[in-house]
């Protein structure tokens, strides 16, 4: 089944008066479980499609389901409650909530999602303790470290166990020791089956990940597969 | 009707040392008696003016008297002499200004006091609810001018408030905005900022009323040490601190609201890019 199936994706903006094309006909297609790498150079596209798959913005033309579901013509509400239950983010600067401790960050999208405080405790507990931070749960955002803060991110991308994570420069703010900690921790999200799409300059982590898509001018200039890692 | 006659101002007053004569009595007022160190069995000589002749006095009791705002700030003595003894120190045997009269219990002073005026001749009687009223008739006003100040402050704190959620809210544009990105719908943040605008209206009014209360407990302490008065100068109201509560939360709520509103009106990726 495939999670995104996008064709001929077209995004054009209007800048000061001009029309600006930041997708030019992207098609693609992701099945379940993939994990894909989105690279390009700066302005070719990749975070416009990354808001598109994550159901932020709806393209000016072609067509976008998301989960079997066509993203044109859904509700603000409706786009919300698909980033909810179907769509996992992962942002290069973490943006977790600085006042809630790991665990109630964790929470947060388990609240919303209408899930009891029992179950979602115990859920936030396990998320915690299989991103490595079982110890931290009750530690505020602030008083966490860059890498113990992204893997809080990522349990709270999971917590809805969601069809798709999304992940943009997920190493960007972390040295290198503690982005290789993550990168493992993707791959282990792919090997439990988990649907991961990571935008990306970092050619390291681009180089590991099974399935590269390669934008240029708001093209896919490349989709390639890796023989051997 | 009272034993005791009134002299409200008191020029001279000379502690002398106590005699075994037969001296007439007379009631001093507790700040007196501090004052001068005065207490029961003591004489004095008093005198209505320098120039006349002094007349020897024996303390027979010193009295608190009631609390009275109209004379407590003239920084004037009382003492309480009987009336013989004051019609002579006033040399004013038929001259009196003030009379109260205490009516039976159940007499109602109103029909009291129109009967004592039918046969008036040099006198006007009044019910001491009239009197009261227009003794108080300045400090209502003044009461009013303080509710009117209160409500001022609070809405001028309200609009203090509103400037510091919409700098909160200018600040909390990125977690808003990840808050959307992540499906926490509209409703959600909406209250979650009105929430928190609340905590902060009812941190402030907590903070509020523990400032008045210190406050008016300060003021009380220094008037009263100053015009050596048991009168509250500063009285903290259950009925003005549930005013100034409720009114400073509803404020909150409205501002909380208004400020609220600016952020999820705003599409999510629109509010990613302002934050960013």
């Amino acid at each position: 089944m495939s999670v995104v199936l996008g064709r001929d994706l077209t995004k054009v903006y209007s800048l000061n008066g001009r029309q600006v094309a930041a997708l030019r006909g992207v098609s693609l297609t992701i099945a379940a479980g993939e994990y894909l790498a989105i690279t390009g150079p700066s302005g070719s596209g990749k975070s416009t499609l990354l808001q598109l798959l994550g159901g932020l913005d709806s393209p000016s033309s072609g067509r976008l389901e998301l989960m079997g579901r066509a993203v044109e013509g859904l509700s603000d509400d409706e786009l919300t409650d698909l980033r909810l239950r179907q769509v996992g983010f992962v942002f290069q600067r973490f943006h977790l909530m600085p006042v809630l401790t790991a665990r109630e960050n964790v929470e947060l999208p388990l609240a919303e999602a209408g899930v009891g405080r029992r179950e979602r405790g115990q859920r936030a507990a396990e998320l915690l303790a299989y991103v490595g931070l079982a110890d931290r749960s009750d530690h505020r955002a602030t008083q966490l470290s860059g890498g113990e803060m992204q893997r809080v991110a990522i349990a709270r991308a999971l917590a809805n166990r969601p069809a798709l994570i999304l992940a943009d420069e997920p190493t960007g703010e972390l040295d290198a020791a503690t982005g290789a900690q993550i990168l493992a921790l993707f791959d282990q999200l792919h090997r439990d089956g988990v649907t991961l799409v990571v935008v990306t300059h970092d050619e390291h982590l681009a180089a590991r990940v099974p399935r590269r898509v390669h934008l240029q001018d708001g093209r896919i200039d490349r989709d390639e597969l890796a023989t051997a890692r | 009707m009272s034993p005791f006659g009134v002299l409200a101002l008191l020029s001279w007053l000379l502690p002398t040392a106590p005699t075994f004569q037969q001296l007439p009595g007379i009631a001093i007022e507790r700040r007196l008696a501090d004052r001068h160190g005065l207490s029961v069995g003591d004489t004095v000589l008093l005198t209505p003016k320098p120039d006349r002749p002094a007349a020897r006095y024996l303390v027979e009791a010193v009295y608190q008297p009631k609390a009275d705002p109209a004379t407590a700030l003239r920084g004037e003595y009382q003492i309480r002499f009987h009336l013989p003894e004051l019609a002579r120190l006033l040399d004013a045997p038929d001259r009196v200004d003030r009379i109260a009269v205490r009516g039976r219990p159940g007499v109602p002073p109103d029909s009291t006091a129109f009967r004592l005026n039918q046969p008036a001749f040099g006198y006007r009687a009044y019910p001491s609810e009239l009197i009261a009223a227009e003794s108080s008739r300045t400090f209502a006003v003044v009461s009013r001018f303080h509710r009117a100040i209160g409500v001022i402050s609070i809405v001028a704190s309200a609009v203090f408030l509103l400037c510091i959620m919409l700098l909160k809210v200018e600040e909390r544009r990125l977690d808003a905005a990840v808050m959307r990105l992540i499906g926490i719908s509209r409703a959600t943040v909406f209250r979650a900022f009105v929430l928190e605008a609340t905590f902060v209206a009812a941190v402030g009014s907590v903070l509020g009323v523990g400032l008045a209360a210190v406050a008016g407990a300060l003021t009380n302490w220094v008037y009263r040490r100053r015009f050596e008065t048991s009168l509250v100068f500063s009285h903290l109201s259950v009925e003005i601190v549930a005013f100034g509560v409720g009114l400073s939360l509803l404020l909150g709520v409205a501002v909380g609201a208004l400020a609220a509103r600016r952020l999820v009106t705003a599409r999510p990726l629109a509010l990613w890019r302002r934050a960013g």
